[in-house]
């Protein structure tokens, strides 16, 4: 698992969350917040990441990243971690 | 007793939904040609094990989804029904120039969403870091309120109301006081949806309230209300919305009839035993203010639930009001209890009878417990209603009676 599939992963999750971008392309430089994905959409979508990677954390420790990739690379270190 | 005679009402738009269809024409419809709408429930979360007996009542028909997709998934069965019928109740009253600060929203009933939170709890049982975040949220009985107004301009107030089974009628109340007190001009009460779970109905027939154990084989004869043989409530799943307006504020909605008198008391039972006295007292209030006597009430629309107890403790109250000279029917034996729903879609009945000049039938009743009153039996009849008494009772005491007025008979009689 490296980031990039993560990255893959979470934007699985954005199209299935947020219908209207499921036609969207999307890439690991792209925000969440600027493709118009609201808080609540968000925490769902890092939620369900979190499943899939089998990952426990509280949710707060996944603050701080800017856009897609470096969410990606942050569950990658907490999944190593 | 004297009370002052508290300003009429009217109600200047409706949206309904039942197991007779979405709207109010498939509803005015289905009233007077009585199909059976009673079958097995199926819905998920509702399912019986083979070797138990089904559950029946009624479901919604199934329709075509109109929320936009990214809003549907976060939305329960009871609050996208009651946008829809939201939506067209808005409509109908033509409340598009009206200020929104002027609106407001009461929306009855309470534990709501019972079906889906428990099918999420069990979803996610062995799994609870990732229950999703929107279930803070989307399981509260305010999540309807709060989703109408976040899709209509309501910007007076929203409440919500619980009262059992009389909770539609209660937010009826509600929204006429709210009018009364002159806080806004328009006030919606909507009867939400009460989305039953296996659990829940395991529970009611249990406790003696939901039938049918008799008519297990034959769904359509199960809910008789006032009949010899009937044998507890049966479920049906509704939602109405019903716009109150102040009299004279104009709108161009028609004006479907008018509200001259509420009474809403506690009788202090606790669990489901109906109590007459708190019944008659109930009536006795909502006449008062509507300056009328029993004398004047043309029609009963009854609460009539089809359970031996409740229906024996209404007759009573009928009898103890005087009431052998008006019309009765029953709407749930067409429809189903609503539960939450049922005093608003009821109300929206008897505005439909007020429009057809007719009564609907009521369903199955074969043999009344009591053949002194002047029941509508399996056949409509004509009738022009003028004063139409409109009971709803709920579990834990809770009485309310509604005075409605046809939309040429809006004042009192003495006044």
């Amino acid at each position: 698992m490296d980031s990039t599939q993560i990255a893959e992963m979470i934007i699985a999750e954005i199209r299935e969350t947020v219908p209207e971008l499921a036609g969207e392309t999307m890439t690991a430089a792209d925000s969440m917040a600027e493709l118009g994905v609201d808080s609540i959409e968000r925490s769902e979508i890092i939620l369900a990441t979190m499943e899939k990677l089998n990952l426990k954390i509280p949710m707060v420790q996944l603050h701080g990243p800017k856009n897609i990739g470096e969410l990606a690379d942050l569950l990658l270190s907490k999944s190593a971690g | 007793m004297t009370y002052p005679v508290a300003s009429p009402v009217a109600v200047t738009g409706m949206g309904v939904a039942c197991g007779l269809g979405y709207g109010k024409a498939a509803f005015a419809k289905g009233l007077f040609e009585t199909p059976n709408v009673f079958g097995v429930l199926r819905r998920e979360g509702r399912e019986q094990p083979e070797d138990e007996t089904p559950f029946i009542g009624v479901e919604l028909p199934d329709e075509p989804e109109t929320l936009p997709p990214r809003l549907a998934r976060t939305t329960t069965f009871p609050a996208r029904v009651a946008l829809r019928v939201l939506e067209e109740a808005w409509a109908d009253a033509g409340l598009e120039e009206v200020d929104p600060e002027r609106i407001g929203l009461v929306v009855g009933g309470t534990n709501l969403m019972a079906r889906e939170q428990a099918l999420a709890a069990s979803r996610y049982a062995d799994r609870l870091a990732y229950v999703p975040p929107r279930h803070g949220h989307m399981f509260l009985d305010t999540d309807i309120a709060g989703l109408c107004a976040a899709n209509f301009p309501i910007r007076g107030f929203t409440l919500t109301v619980g009262a059992a089974s009389a909770s539609g009628a209660v937010a009826v109340i509600e929204a006429m006081r709210a009018i009364r007190c002159g806080d806004i001009d328009i006030c919606i009460a909507l009867g939400a949806l009460q989305d039953l779970s296996a659990y829940d109905l395991h529970a009611m027939r249990s406790l003696g309230a939901m039938g049918s154990e008799r008519f297990a084989d034959d769904p359509g004869r199960a809910c008789r209300p006032m009949d010899a043989d009937h044998d507890g409530f049966l479920y049906g799943e509704a939602c109405a919305a019903l716009v109150l307006t102040r009299e004279n504020f104009a709108t161009p909605g028609k004006i479907y009839g008018h509200l001259l008198g509420a009474g809403h008391v506690a009788d202090g039972s606790r669990g489901p035993e109906p109590d007459t006295q708190g019944q008659q007292r109930a009536a006795e209030l909502a006449l008062d203010e509507a300056d009328l006597t029993a004398a004047d009430i043309d029609y009963v629309n009854g609460h009539a639930t089809s359970t031996p107890a409740g229906d024996e403790a209404e007759l009573e109250t009928y009898r103890a009001l005087g009431l052998t000279h008006a019309r009765i029917n029953a709407t749930k034996s067409i429809i189903g209890h609503g539960l939450s729903a049922a005093g608003a879609i009821e109300i929206a009945a008897v505005l439909a009878q007020i429009a057809e000049g007719r009564l609907h039938p009521t369903r199955n009743l074969e043999t009344p417990l009591d053949p002194g009153f002047g029941w509508v039996g399996p056949e409509a009849v004509p009738h022009r209603i003028r004063h139409a008494l409109k009971f709803s009772f709920g579990f834990g005491g809770i009485d309310t009676a509604l005075v409605i007025a046809a939309p040429e008979d809006g004042e009192g009689r003495k006044s």
